[in-house]
């Protein structure tokens, strides 16, 4: 627009007029990312506990309904987002009354990831020692102690990295979130950046991603660190 | 305290359990040897219900493990401690709390874990270490802290998987001191699983050798020591090439002899000489037994051999091989008498 400045001054400006919409996609997104993911958590762990006591080397061995478990965990992760997001729209009206918006963009993040949280949560159950699981065994702890105080905390550190892997993830999806009408960075850069050609309000917009990106995965490592 | 009779496993097709029977008496400590893959860590499974068994009855306490409900059988559980190769203590926490989590699991007050806890802790010799992690302890201490939290629970059995096979020489000595003084201070019945004759022979009455799932031999550890039967003597592995001249003769030293210098005051009093193949001396619960191989020249056999029944000892004549050709029959009854005492 005013191509006479310099630089940082058309930055600095384009900023001041941009800065609000961004700062509030921002949060849109920290918004469905963080509750996409503690729900997606939340369905993936009862999944993961359904899986870990069906398994083949799990609590209650169960070839049948491990492999019926397996193959709809499987078959959630086939999905690509965009279809999933549209073909569940019914069920997202149910569940927060409208198929429109963050929330409606919420219910279907949480949908998408949870299938893959429930194999990430199974993966970390299973790299428990076995022998500590027989120990727990052997002074009488039932099934639901051994899930949710032996195996929970030991595995716990990795978890917390596989925690950092889901909400990565749904920062990706949650950029598809404006398709049904939800809002965040990812709507931001395609309106703005994409369809208005302002290249540059684009990429700030993937700089914000980008340092929430580095920030999770750096704050789960810490995380890790300390509870190993 | 423990009655196994007529107990077969299978794992799918594979037999690996068949047709044992044990008989394990409050307070004693018996000891299941064999190989690895001889089925006496399953054999020791079925014992708290952590293997299932298909035939035969397994007896802890008077019940019949196999025909417990779900919660009868973490009842019995509770009842029985267990220790185990690789220690599987949980490494997220720290000494106390691995120590404490059985009495929590089973909703001990809170004051009451902290007193339990500490005391074994006392009686493990780790109390200073309460507050450390598991992992930066040696495998001995590790264990220790294993069989402080098999003992929270105050159980009248202890199951022991292979517990000192991942330990040196040494430490395994006082993991088995330690052994020995729970099993005299507080009466409690031990079950033992191990590959290592030391162990068996330094702590356990009685004893069952297993292979391929079968009992080769069953008994009481002394007497078993002393008649060697060929399945014992094969698993022992000693061999001594023995002198293809003369007759070659193991003579067994039991707990009332072995301090005597038997060998010297025969050849003394005899007066002949014979030439010594090998032997060993080695403790045995609080005793020291062994045996010794010895060759005399053939014409001398009769002498030695009135000599050694005069004096009552134990002997077999071995063939080349070092296989019992003979065993005398008297020390075979005096034997059999003592198993029956």
């Amino acid at each position: 627009m005013n191509g006479e400045s310099g630089f940082p001054a058309r930055a600095i400006g384009r900023l001041t007029e941009y800065g609000p919409d961004l700062w509030r996609a921002t949060l849109e997104t920290l918004y469905m990312v963080a509750l996409s993911t503690f729900f997606a958590l939340l369905v993936g762990f009862a999944l993961a506990v359904a899986l870990i006591i069906t398994h083949p080397r799990g609590l209650r061995p169960n070839r049948p309904a491990y492999s019926i478990l397996d193959w709809l965990v499987n078959l959630g992760r086939s999905f690509p987002f965009t279809i999933l997001m549209i073909s569940i729209q019914p069920l997202t009206r149910l569940i927060v009354g409208t198929s429109l918006g963050n929330d409606a963009a919420i219910v279907a993040l949480s949908i998408a990831a949870a299938p893959m949280a429930a194999r990430l949560i199974e993966g970390c159950f299973l790299e428990v020692d076995r022998g500590v699981v027989e120990a727990a065994r052997s002074f009488g702890a039932g099934d639901m102690q051994i899930i949710l105080r032996v195996l929970l905390p030991e595995a716990l550190p990795a978890l917390i990295l596989d925690v950092a892997i889901i909400g990565i993830t749904l920062l990706g999806y949650a950029a598809m979130a404006g398709t049904v009408g939800g809002g965040g960075l990812g709507d931001f850069a395609m309106k703005y950046g994409y369809y208005r050609f302002q290249s540059d309000l684009m990429l700030y917009a993937v700089i914000i991603l980008v340092i929430i990106v580095q920030l999770m995965q750096s704050v789960s490592g810490f995380i890790y660190k300390r509870l190993r | 305290m423990i009655s196994i009779s007529g107990l077969y496993k299978y794992f799918g097709g594979q037999r690996v359990l068949e047709d044992i029977h044990m008989r394990v008496a409050p307070g004693e400590i018996y000891g299941i040897v064999g190989h690895s893959g001889a089925g006496k860590s399953t054999l020791l499974r079925c014992l708290n219900g952590l293997e299932p068994y298909q035939d035969g009855s397994v007896k802890v306490t008077g019940e019949e493990v196999g025909d417990l409900s779900p919660s009868g059988l973490l009842a019995l559980r509770r009842k029985m401690g267990m220790i185990f190769q690789t220690f599987n203590l949980m490494s997220r926490k720290n000494v106390f709390k691995n120590v404490a989590f059985p009495l929590e699991i089973w909703k001990t007050p809170k004051a009451e874990v902290e007193d339990r806890a500490m005391e074994l802790l006392d009686l493990v010799g780790l109390a200073d270490r309460r507050n450390d992690r598991v992992q930066n302890l040696s495998g001995g201490q590790k264990q220790r802290v294993g069989i402080a939290r098999a003992l929270a629970l105050r159980p009248g059995i202890l199951l022991c998987d292979e517990a000192t096979s991942a330990l040196d020489p040494k430490t395994t000595g006082s993991i088995l001191d330690l052994l020995e003084d729970i099993n005299k201070r507080l009466g409690l019945t031990i079950v033992i699983v191990t590959h290592q004759m030391e162990v068996v022979k330094r702590l356990c009455h009685k004893m069952l050798l297993l292979d391929g799932g079968v009992t080769m031999a069953e008994g009481a550890t002394e007497d078993l020591f002393l008649s060697l039967p060929a399945n014992l003597r094969k698993f022992i592995d000693e061999e001594y090439t023995l002198i293809p001249n003369g007759v070659n003769i193991r003579l067994m030293f039991p707990r009332d002899i072995s301090q005597d210098a038997v060998i010297t005051t025969m050849a003394r009093e005899l007066d002949i000489g014979f030439s010594i193949v090998g032997g060993k001396l080695e403790r045995y619960l609080d005793d020291v037994f062994g045996f010794l191989i010895i060759n005399v020249r053939p014409e001398l056999l009769d002498r030695v051999m009135d000599y050694m029944r005069e004096k009552r000892l134990y002997w077999q004549i071995l063939d080349a091989d070092g296989d019992s050709v003979h065993d005398h029959d008297e020390s075979a009854d005096r034997i059999m008498n003592r198993s029956r005492r």
